[in-house]
């Protein structure tokens, strides 16, 4: 006869109130280990989507993510040309706020380097890749643009051609790849009027110097409407992507090393990068939290199985006195503890399934997480049956003679 | 007949110096299979003490006590395995049912069948139950019962490892005169039709005509008494 599911049935209500409890605080554990997840794969997920062996980017910097980075667009055409260099790419990276819809709408624009990558790196769920070098974007599908829906942007109309899924930043924002070039229409975009100001700040300064004064010419330059400041018109790139010969890596990272104006990231230490500075506190605090989370629910758990212990305090010692051996009011307490974990895990599933994708941030269930999480259960629940197996142990069977 | 339990100069002493106080102070006893002794006295005169030792539940701090002829229990040290013995071998029954409370009446006696080894153990509890007159309250949990009922299935219980010795401690403290008679006559009934040696701690004076002998406590000694003695006394 199971003692333990005996009991469990003649106070099923209290029994499954207790386990739908701990499946919620199991519930909190879990969708914090998975947001963490979530975190470290959108941080990385942009890098890896990019398939580059090489990072290049501002001498100096841990761009483009950690930090910015500004890139004559001449280092393109400059790594193309260095032997062992496949295919080089320029990358752009930024990050917008919008209005679509009345909603406020948070992109990272990723330019692509258009003709030679239409997003051959990225998975597409719908749609197709780049097939103009203007007026079409691949976004990803958090962004809640459906495929073939336009969304105007510096006064130009652009058109979903493709849906990738989970293309995030580390800050949880969905990104939108575009040609390098809308890219910069987006990023250098300003109203008329700050068109006129500008022109009539470097009108002033041309004034102010002896070139402006000794060639009147350029100031007619200035004032004509199709003149662009230089500031405007020669924008830096973020990044250029390397693909080398995968036995001239090495190589071709000492070339390009050795230019004054760049620094060289292989993709694992771009990622590092991105896992060291962006996610590094957040790592901490949500690992702080899990683990203070772990230790209540243990807690909770200690003192919920003490508790239902105690309560069944006289029952014990009469069956103590009656001979029961002691492994099976051992096996009562922690058959019950393991049903508690099962039951409880089980709620936390079914909570998880269902709310996880509603969170704002992306809840990965890894498999190393889906492999822990029932096993680091079943553990707490072991560990929190100590108090009650102590106790158990402790009832004097004289007690069931003391009425 | 041969005695399912005898005792011999136990002793256990409660405190030091002058106010120590005799819980038992060298008993000797022998109980028969097949006869119900009654156990009287005052309270505090060391009936509980007594029949922890005879159930082996805490033993005597000097002074022998045999289980069917095997000496179990040596100035207090166990010399068998009182766990194994006391589902193999005992019955309890208590001054409250003391059902577990999260067990049917079937289960009750189901499980000390278990325990005490037996087969057919759900067979074996309703047969127990019949015996007993609760048969037809067998799913009914401990709370669902009257006081008189709980004490049968308990009875039953005490019986579900067909014992040599049962020790039931004030089962009749908590019924009326009529119900507390019943159970006295199902003691005596066990004993007399199951050969069970039983040992019965009471305060009831109505019912001491069903015993087969009875036995008075007073400051931890027993003494052997005539029923006429305490029919006078009460």
């Amino acid at each position: 006869m199971n003692l333990a599911l005996r009991d469990v049935r003649r106070h099923v209500g209290r029994f499954v109130g207790t386990a739908v409890g701990l499946g919620l605080l199991l519930t909190v554990v879990i969708a914090m280990q998975g947001i963490y997840a979530g975190m470290v794969d959108d941080a990385t997920i942009l890098t890896r989507a990019m398939r580059a062996d090489l990072w290049v980017v501002q001498r100096d910097t841990r761009g483009p993510f950690a930090e910015g980075s500004r890139l004559d667009p001449s280092v393109e055409g400059r790594a193309a040309s260095v032997p062992g260099v496949r295919r080089a790419r320029p990358y752009t990276y930024q990050l917008i706020q919008r209005e679509h819809r009345g909603q406020v709408m948070r992109i990272a624009l990723v330019g692509l380097g258009w003709p030679d990558d239409p997003g051959h790196s990225l998975a597409l769920v719908r749609g197709r890749r780049l097939a103009q070098p203007h007026g079409e974007m691949i976004v990803d599908a958090s962004l809640g643009l459906g495929y073939g829906e336009t969304l105007t942007l510096a006064g130009e109309t652009y058109r979903v051609v493709g849906l990738t899924k989970n293309a995030l930043t580390s800050g949880g924002d969905s990104v939108a790849f575009m040609s390098v070039a809308d890219t910069h229409l987006v990023a250098l975009d300003q109203p008329p009027e700050a068109q006129l100001l500008e022109r009539q700040r470097v009108l002033e300064r041309l004034r102010r110097t002896d070139l402006g004064r000794s060639q009147p010419s350029l100031e007619a330059l200035v004032t004509d409407p199709k003149w662009r400041s230089p500031a405007l018109s020669s924008p830096p790139i973020a990044a250029v992507l390397i693909d080398a010969d995968p036995h001239r890596i090495e190589a071709v990272r000492e070339v390009v090393q050795r230019w004054g104006d760049v620094t060289v990231y292989s993709q694992a230490e771009e990622e590092a990068l991105l896992l060291g500075g962006v996610v590094q506190r957040a790592r901490m605090q949500i690992g702080l939290f899990t683990l203070i989370l772990t230790l209540t629910a243990t807690v909770i758990v200690m003192m919920i199985m003490y508790n239902l212990t105690l309560e069944k305090t006289h029952d014990l010692a009469v069956l103590k006195l009656m001979g029961a051996p002691r492994t099976r009011l051992l096996g009562l307490v922690l058959q019950q503890a393991w049903l508690l974990g099962v039951l409880g895990y089980a709620v936390a599933y079914a909570i998880g399934e269902v709310a996880f994708p509603m969170f704002p941030r992306r809840v990965l269930i890894t498999d190393t997480i889906a492999l822990i999480a029932p096993l680091a259960t079943m553990l707490i629940v072991t560990l929190a049956s100590i108090l009650g197996l102590n106790h158990v142990l402790r009832i004097d069977p004289a007690r069931a003679l003391e009425g | 007949m041969t005695d399912a339990v005898s005792a011999v100069k136990l002793r256990k002493v409660y405190g030091s110096g002058p106010s120590a106080v005799k819980a038992l102070d060298d008993v000797s006893l022998a109980l028969q299979r097949g006869s119900v002794v009654a156990l009287l006295g005052p309270s505090g005169s060391g009936k509980s003490t007594l029949i922890k030792a005879l159930g082996f539940v805490s033993p005597a701090h000097t002074g022998d006590v045999l289980f069917e002829g095997r000496l179990v229990v040596k100035d207090g040290r166990a010399l068998a395995d009182l766990a194994l013995l006391r589902r193999s071998h005992l019955g309890f029954v208590f001054q409250k049912a003391n059902l577990t409370s999260f067990l049917t009446a079937l289960e009750n006696v189901e499980l000390a069948c278990e325990l005490g080894g037996k087969t057919n153990g759900r067979k074996r509890a309703r047969e127990l139950l019949e015996y007993l007159g609760v048969a037809h309250r067998e799913h009914a949990y401990p709370e669902m019962l009257s006081g008189g009922e709980q004490q049968r299935v308990a009875i039953a219980r005490a019986l579900a490892n067909e014992p040599s010795l049962i020790l039931a401690d004030e089962p009749t403290a908590a019924l009326d005169r009529a119900r507390s008679r019943s159970v006295m006559e199902l003691f005596r009934k066990v004993a007399h039709e199951r050969g069970a040696a039983v040992l019965v701690v009471t305060h009831d004076h109505r019912a001491l005509d069903v015993f087969d002998k009875l036995y008075e406590m007073e400051d931890g000694a027993l003494h052997a008494t005539e029923r006429k003695v305490v029919d006078a006394a009460v």
